[in-house]
């Protein structure tokens, strides 16, 4: 192995850039890191060229454990994204640069030089002042630059951002050359998945600081482990299903569940098309050869010369809903791609109907939601334990404790008070201390490790909590962008939600995030709407029918909810908002009431508005989950 | 254009003439005419008089010496400030324009109360043999106090705007932190390091508090250019006076204009190194 990095971590301002990352790569392999910008990427390039320390883990490189070595002494070749030439050398003095540094000898310089200018197809630019050069001979400068000391691993950092398409192309081709020709072990760190495809003998996927998958180019296309990396490369429908015994149910099929080593995959998976999975048949012809997924509508076919992009709609199948699904969404988009057409070939239309069938799928388990719990202290652990335990095992979620802390001391002792305390209820989660103001940690947690859900201790008006404890649960029911679950004690089953909306634009996120909560513990959902206008004395008698556009806005929700595969029915009362909502999750013996937040535009100005989401915490004796309208993109890629 | 608008910009444009003729042009001409009152022959015999060599070879000795002094430190605390954070750096960048707030002679008193008769730091210079006081080793110190902002606040934006990549490109091809420096960054920050080396050498030849304060001003041995000056008009000597301040002026002016040029330079480097 040319180059191993073992548990890597790397943190800036407590947020993990770079997060237990470790893998191997072998002798003359080129390997790209692929990833979206500020996936943490970059970072691991530079430790392992020693320009930024690692806050834990080794890198060992042909054998060597480099970990403690400062940059001069890795014998790496690095080409920076801006190349970071010497404006102040020709071309010769940028490459022979590594070689003067070591003192070898002029004429070997020069041959070396040479050598390695011919090789990028610079030969005869030597005596060129480096400023004079365009983008890609620049490009090829630091290539040649960085080889010519005969590194022992070369590393890329975006090599081709700066460039125009056109030369892009060229110099790709040109690097896999050089890289082959010397057999160099080469790292590249890209965000461009089709320089990934065309350069890659593997690819790593980084996601949030994270090394998600590591496999060859058509493997992690065809079958990735992961929803982030099978939406990053390529086209990707994905179908929701749950598993039954050793099997999924997609509409009219059963398909056998791969089961992975290691557990059984959890309960819910996805289903992943490519767009040449699927094939579109006339629904009159005759079954074909793939396997009949359903019917669906042709919604748009786009022109791109070569091919034809075709995007179905696939009416609603049993079993299964879209991930991702967006609000009053129906059915399940898919995106398929055709030949361009020949003469006398009649066109698809949009609009028309057609059969999909499926010539190949992939199933990948889906990730479980990830908890991130703070209990305060023992009385906030007997809150949040039932609802933990609840999402542990029935939902399967990764629940994650965090102890903050004033000072070293005092989180051993938080520590050694909670490790008891779950240890007395039978759990085993890991456990975080950060030191700082909860809030603050908690949030910056929250978002830094990509937690789904936040659960904290539920704060009643009677219930006499810690200060400390009180002011967290205020303060997140407030301003948290991820979910929020203000956990009560009194239940540990999760049967019924109550899923409040408002009409309007706002009501999505609570919606989405609400229904998925719901699938995953197997609950059903109560979609309230409260109608709190003044109705005058002389109308309380005549029936009230609510306006069109707020029933059609429940319709949506109840379809949304649908979609997603959970079990919904709408409910509607008159009165004050507050007020109704108690008293309907009182009458009906509901476990949850989710409600949307607002996250007032600026925090800290001036004294805060007391909103709908504060008072529920406050006043309901059961649980709470805040979903604030933050969250729609974050829950929108997950769910 | 109206008529009134055109008015009111002559108007303008006298008032800035009128102000640079004679805030700055006055006392040039002053100067010029007063050291050639007495002919050439008068001046040039003045000027070479023991005590005016003394002076002038003393004031440049000073300003040498504090510009070099400053060009190590001054980039040493640049690439400090820029390139490391730590505990209390933004208090040191504060202090270092400490200089321009303390006027020169309160700072030459500071360096008596040092140093002077039962100063703080007195038995410390004894016991290594340095006389501060009315000495050399004081007037360098009040020299180099005044000029130390210059270096330093050239230095840091240019540094800034470098960047470290250059830098670690470097250290990934083998050269250790001081080739890398000196090989790779020093010559990108030439053009700054230049500008603040002259600032620092013309804020240091024109000293004259700090000095006056320390040095006890004897003719010959403790007496600065700037110093020999005063004392010129003084003894009502104003063909000393002026011929010295007519020097002084002519090496500042030649500074002036090396500066201007180096500035133009440095401008074209970095609009070509923006390219890069």
């Amino acid at each position: 192995m040319s180059i191993v990095l073992h548990d890597l971590v790397k943190r800036f301002g407590g947020h993990a850039v770079v997060d237990h990352v470790s893998t191997e790569i072998r002798d003359g392999e080129l390997f790209v890191l692929l990833g979206p910008s500020g996936s943490g990427k970059s970072t691991i390039l530079r430790i392992i060229a020693g320009l930024v320390p690692a806050d834990d883990g080794r890198v060992v490189l042909h054998g060597r454990d480099v970990t403690l070595l400062p940059p001069q002494d890795r014998n790496i070749g690095l080409v920076f994204q801006d190349y970071a030439l010497f404006p102040h050398m020709t071309v010769a003095e940028n490459v022979e640069f590594g070689l003067a540094i070591r003192k070898v000898p002029r004429e070997e310089r020069a041959a070396r030089r040479d050598e390695l200018l011919a090789m990028v197809d610079l030969a005869g630019y030597a005596r060129r002042d480096v400023r004079r050069l365009s983008g890609g001979q620049r490009q090829r400068v630091a290539v040649a630059r960085a080889l010519a000391f005969e590194p022992s691993v070369l590393l890329l950092d975006e090599p081709f951002g700066a460039l125009d398409v056109k030369v892009r192309g060229q110099l790709r081709r040109a690097l896999k050359e050089v890289q082959r020709r010397l057999e160099v072990t080469t790292i590249l760190v890209t965000h461009d998945q089709e320089e990934a495809f065309e350069l890659a003998d593997r690819i790593g996927v980084v996601e949030g600081g994270r090394l998600l998958e590591v496999g060859e180019p058509g493997e992690l296309y065809h079958r990735p482990k992961h929803q982030f990396v099978a939406q990053f490369l390529g086209d990707a429908a994905l179908i929701g299903t749950r598993r039954i015994g050793d099997r999924v149910r997609v509409g009219e099929l059963e398909l056998p569940v791969p089961v992975p080593a290691g557990g059984d995959g959890g309960s819910e998976w996805a289903l992943l098309f490519r767009p040449e999975d699927l094939a579109l048949v006339d629904p009159a012809s005759p079954a074909g050869e793939g396997k009949p997924l359903g019917t669906g509508r042709v919604e748009e076919v786009l022109d791109l010369g070569p091919v034809r992009r075709v995007d179905v709609r696939i009416d609603s199948l049993e079993h299964a809903w879209h991930i991702g699904a967006g609000f009053g969404e129906e059915g399940i988009p898919i995106r398929t791609f055709l030949p361009a057409l020949r003469n006398g070939e009649s066109a698809l239309r949009e609009g028309e109907q057609v059969r999909i069938e499926m010539r190949g799928y992939h199933l990948l388990p889906r990730l479980s939601m990830r908890v991130l719990a703070w209990a305060g202290d023992e009385e906030g652990l007997d809150e949040v334990f039932p609802m933990a335990r609840t999402l542990s095992t029935v939902m399967g979620g990764e629940v994650t404790f965090l102890i903050t802390a004033r000072d070293e001391s005092d989180g051993q002792r938080k520590h050694a008070s909670l490790s008891a305390g779950l240890s007395a209820r039978g759990m085993t989660a890991p456990i975080e201390v950060r030191y700082g103001p909860p809030v603050e940690e908690i949030l910056r947690m929250a978002v830094g490790r990509r937690q789904d859900l936040v659960l904290v201790p539920d704060y009643e008006r009677d219930a006499k909590p810690t200060r400390e404890r009180r002011m967290v649960a205020e303060d997140l029911a407030r301003r948290a962008g991820t979910p929020v679950l203000f956990a009560s004690s009194d239940k540990d089953r999760i049967e019924r939600v109550l899923l409040c909306t408002g009409a309007g634009e706002e009501g999505k996120a609570d919606v989405a995030f609400g229904g998925r909560f719901a699938r995953s513990v197997g609950a059903r959902v109560t979609l309230l709407f409260v109608d709190d206008r003044v109705v005058p004395a002389w109308e309380q008698d005549r029936i009230h029918v609510e306006p069109p556009w707020i029933l059609e806005h429940l319709r949506r929700g109840v379809e949304a909810l649908r979609a997603r595969g959970v079990n919904a029915h709408v409910e509607v009362r008159r009165g004050p908002v507050l007020e109704q909502i108690l008293a309907e999750a009182e009458e009906h013996d509901h476990d949850v009431i989710v409600v949307g937040g607002h996250v007032p535009g600026s925090r800290g100005s001036g004294r805060a508005t007391p909103d709908l989401a504060s008072e529920l915490v406050r006043r309901a004796d059961r649980s709470v989950l805040v979903v604030h309208d933050t969250t729609v993109p974050f829950a929108a890629v997950r769910s | 254009m109206r008529a009134s608008d055109r008015s009111m910009k002559w108007l303008i444009v006298g008032l800035v003439l009128l102000y640079a003729g004679l805030l700055l042009l006055g006392p040039l001409v002053a100067v010029v005419t007063g050291a050639f009152a007495e002919g050439a022959g008068a001046l040039v015999r003045r000027l070479s008089a023991p005590d005016a060599v003394h002076a002038l070879k003393l004031t440049l000795l000073l300003a040498a010496g504090a510009t070099v002094f400053h060009a190590v430190l001054g980039i040493l605390v640049a690439h400090v400030l820029v390139r490391d954070s730590f505990r209390g750096r933004r208090f040191l960048d504060g202090l270092v324009d400490l200089p321009f707030a303390v006027s020169p002679v309160i700072a030459g008193f500071m360096i008596i109360l040092l140093f002077g008769r039962d100063g703080w730091l007195t038995p410390l210079a004894d016991s290594a043999g340095i006389k501060f006081v009315f000495s050399l080793p004081g007037m360098f110190l009040a020299t180099a106090f005044v000029s130390l902002p210059f270096t330093i606040r050239e230095v840091m934006p240019v540094l800034e705007q470098h960047g470290h990549d250059q830098e670690d490109a470097a250290l990934t091809m083998g050269a250790s932190p001081w080739q890398a420096f000196r090989r790779v960054t020093l010559p990108g920050i030439r053009w700054g390091v230049l500008y603040g080396i002259s600032l620092t050498f013309a804020r240091a030849i024109g000293e004259f508090g700090a000095v006056l304060v320390v040095s006890g001003s004897v003719a010959g041995l403790t007496e600065t250019s700037t110093l020999f000056i005063f004392r010129s008009l003084d003894e009502r000597d104003a063909v000393g006076a002026h011929g010295m301040a007519l020097m002084l002026a002519a090496v500042s002016f030649t500074l002036l204009m090396a500066m201007e040029l180096v500035r133009r330079r440095g401008a074209r480097q970095m609009t070509k190194g923006e390219e890069i």
